[in-house]
């Protein structure tokens, strides 16, 4: 049973978390970044269980037929999620070389995870035709139009707020979605590689996330910007679930 | 105008059960052991409890009549006449009497006369609705003095002939059904009360209120924990909907329900609350020396508390009190009885100035709720 993060099982320490005294020490502008992201992430997290689809993974009323249309629109979202890290990546100077590496690094490591998400639509009983013809619902169009569009700019730091909500998406799809998916449809896990392949190193990513906020988020101006980023994205991450049905009419 | 808590008092029912008795009082389910029961026990990791309720199912006290209790200790305890109490408030989740409400029953049970009264109805937050409530009339003037009780019975929903007579329900339907049986081997019985003064007591520590804040997110997010629907998501009728009671309690629509998996929603919103009080600069983490929480910290043993401190804001877990272990879940009492210990254990040392931080979340629609006090002396 998924019991979420309450450990209902007895489990003394959960294998997964990083012991109090490896707890980052960032400095107090990257703080009150993380205070505000967790906000929205939490926020977002909430406001997901208002999206329909998701409301039936809630209820119990979840079907083969709403995974299938779920993973036909977040692969049009997902095969465009690496050129938008990409171009991030390329608009970065020479001052901000770490964080380029850090970027690059994580283009190559999500760059053909849609291939996993077309092969999960067919053990779901989806045809692969189907899944490569379709257009990007109007939420995956704002979705992608704002990320590419920020990442364009120069030295677009505040993409970090776009990558604390995707990744903690990532996050919870293996966490809380996968297992409930195959509890109320019956699929099996060849269905949901795609989430729970998410879920992996998670550990290191924050480890990560945080050492890249204590670096770059260096005043109130970057701070709000990061935040500002994380909102809108939240908010067009939303608006592409809630979407869904505009695409097959 | 500021208000104090100038006493306390509690009531628990009964000896300490320990684990392993706690199927003796409730019952075993037509004659079988739980199979939930040590691994749930294990998680909540409750040690003791008391219930309202004896060996045979038989209830010892009322609600009305642990209210009363806990209502008396504290007024025995103060240093004001009764005559000054001008407002009653208590909460529960379910009153012995469906109507009228619950501060009737308790109003005449302690023979305080012609005072204005307040029943406040949820579960684990109603606490704190009514100490706001009644904060609130102590601030504007109207009263020097009222009582704010918390008292819950829920044994006589988790004894065995609940779930015998729910033969048609997802519990008699299932092997295993966790989401009926969680609250069995969490909840248990007591209450607790608070004196609400517009003035410290002459003697002692007094707790001056400071603010109390609540977030409810039922707009959002499902039902996490509830009584009066069979827990099917293709019916949508409650319990009055029936055409008999015993329909409904067949159909297992009276029984307490929680939606195991939604519980963690009740952590994240927790942490939202807080932090949105930390944005708005209402609450200080630095300044905190007393955490109080309705849930122990190992239930909240997740990344988010890291994160927490990652940001700064996190709050150090020997500064985290609770009773939780000895005393039981006892959902809207739970705080005021931590409170009414915590005053008085040799655990903690209080000084003048200490702020204690408040929090009882609420699983039933998501209702996080947050009370400030510092300590004060006359």
């Amino acid at each position: 049973m998924n019991n979420g993060e309450i450990l209902i099982e007895g489990k003394n320490e959960p294998e997964d978390l990083p012991v109090g005294d490896e707890v980052p020490v960032m400095n107090p502008h990257a703080q009150v970044c993380l205070q505000h992201l967790l906000r929205v992430w939490l926020g977002f997290e909430r406001d997901l269980s208002t999206v329909p689809i998701l409301r039936r993974l809630d209820l119990g009323t979840y079907t083969v037929e709403d995974h299938r249309l779920l993973l036909l629109n977040l692969r049009q979202q997902v095969i465009e999620g690496s050129r938008w890290i990409t171009r991030t990546a390329s608009s970065f100077d020479r001052n901000h070389a770490e964080i380029r590496s850090t970027v690059i690094a994580h283009a190559v490591d999500e760059h053909r995870d849609y291939e996993i998400l077309e092969q999960d639509y067919v053990a779901s009983g989806g045809r692969l035709e189907d899944i490569l013809g379709l257009e990007r619902n109007v939420g995956s169009e704002a979705l992608h139009g704002f990320l590419m569009y920020r990442a364009s700019r120069t030295n677009p730091v505040d993409l970090l707020g776009a990558m604390w909500i995707i990744e903690g998406l990532g996050e919870k799809m293996a966490r809380s979605w996968a297992e409930r998916i195959h509890e109320l449809t019956g699929l099996g896990e060849d269905s949901t590689k795609f989430m729970t392949y998410h879920g992996h190193n998670d550990g290191d990513h924050m480890q990560r996330f945080y050492k890249t906020l204590d670096e770059v988020c260096v005043d109130e101006k970057i701070t709000m910007s990061i935040v500002k980023t994380a909102q809108v994205v939240a908010r067009l991450y939303r608006l592409q679930l809630e979407e869904l049905k505009h695409d097959l009419n | 105008m500021s208000v104090y808590i100038t006493s306390t008092g509690a009531f628990l029912p009964g000896p300490p059960i320990p684990r392993n008795e706690v199927e003796h009082i409730l019952g075993m389910v037509n004659g079988q052991p739980s199979s939930l029961r040590v691994q749930i026990q294990q998680a909540n990791q409750i040690d003791t409890r008391h219930y309202a309720i004896d060996a045979n199912q038989k209830t010892t006290h009322s609600n009305t009549e642990m209210a009363s209790n806990a209502a008396e200790q504290c007024l025995d305890r103060a240093f004001i006449p009764r005559e000054k109490v001008g407002m009653l408030a208590v909460a529960s989740t379910q009153g012995d009497l469906p109507a009228p409400g619950m501060a009737s029953m308790v109003q005449a049970s302690l023979g305080l006369p012609a005072i204005e009264i307040l029943t406040t109805h949820g579960i684990c937050s109603s606490s704190m609705m009514a100490i706001k409530a009644t904060w609130n009339s102590l601030r504007v003037g109207d009263h020097e003095a009222a009582m704010v009780v918390s008292s819950e019975l829920s044994s006589r929903l988790l004894k065995k002939q609940r779930y015998e007579a729910a033969t048609e329900s997802t519990f008699a339907a299932k092997r295993i059904d966790f989401n009926t049986e969680f609250l069995r081997w969490m909840l248990s019985d007591g209450a607790g009360a608070l004196l609400l003064q517009n003035t410290p007591a002459p003697k002692g520590f007094s707790l001056r209120i400071d603010w109390v804040r609540g977030f409810s997110h039922a707009h959002a997010l499902p039902t996490c924990m509830s009584v009066g629907s069979a827990g099917r998501p293709d019916d949508e009728r409650t319990w009055q909907d029936y055409e008999t009671y015993a329909d409904a309690e067949r159909a297992g629509a009276l029984l307490l329900r929680q939606e195991v998996r939604l519980l963690d929603n009740i952590i994240r919103m927790g942490v939202d609350g807080y932090l949105r009080l930390v944005q708005e600069g209402v609450s200080k983490p630095a300044e905190i020396d007393h955490f109080l929480c309705h849930y122990s910290s190992h239930h909240f043993r997740s990344k988010i508390l890291d994160m927490l401190d990652a940001a700064g804001v996190g709050i150090p877990e020997e500064r985290w009190w609770t009773n939780l272990y000895t005393r039981g879940n006892t959902g809207a009492a739970s705080l005021f009885i931590m409170i009414d210990e915590f005053l008085r254990t040799d655990e903690v040392t209080i000084k003048e100035g200490d702020c204690i931080l408040c929090f009882v979340p609420e699983s039933g629609r998501f209702n996080t709720t947050y009370m400030q006090l510092t300590v004060v002396k006359k």
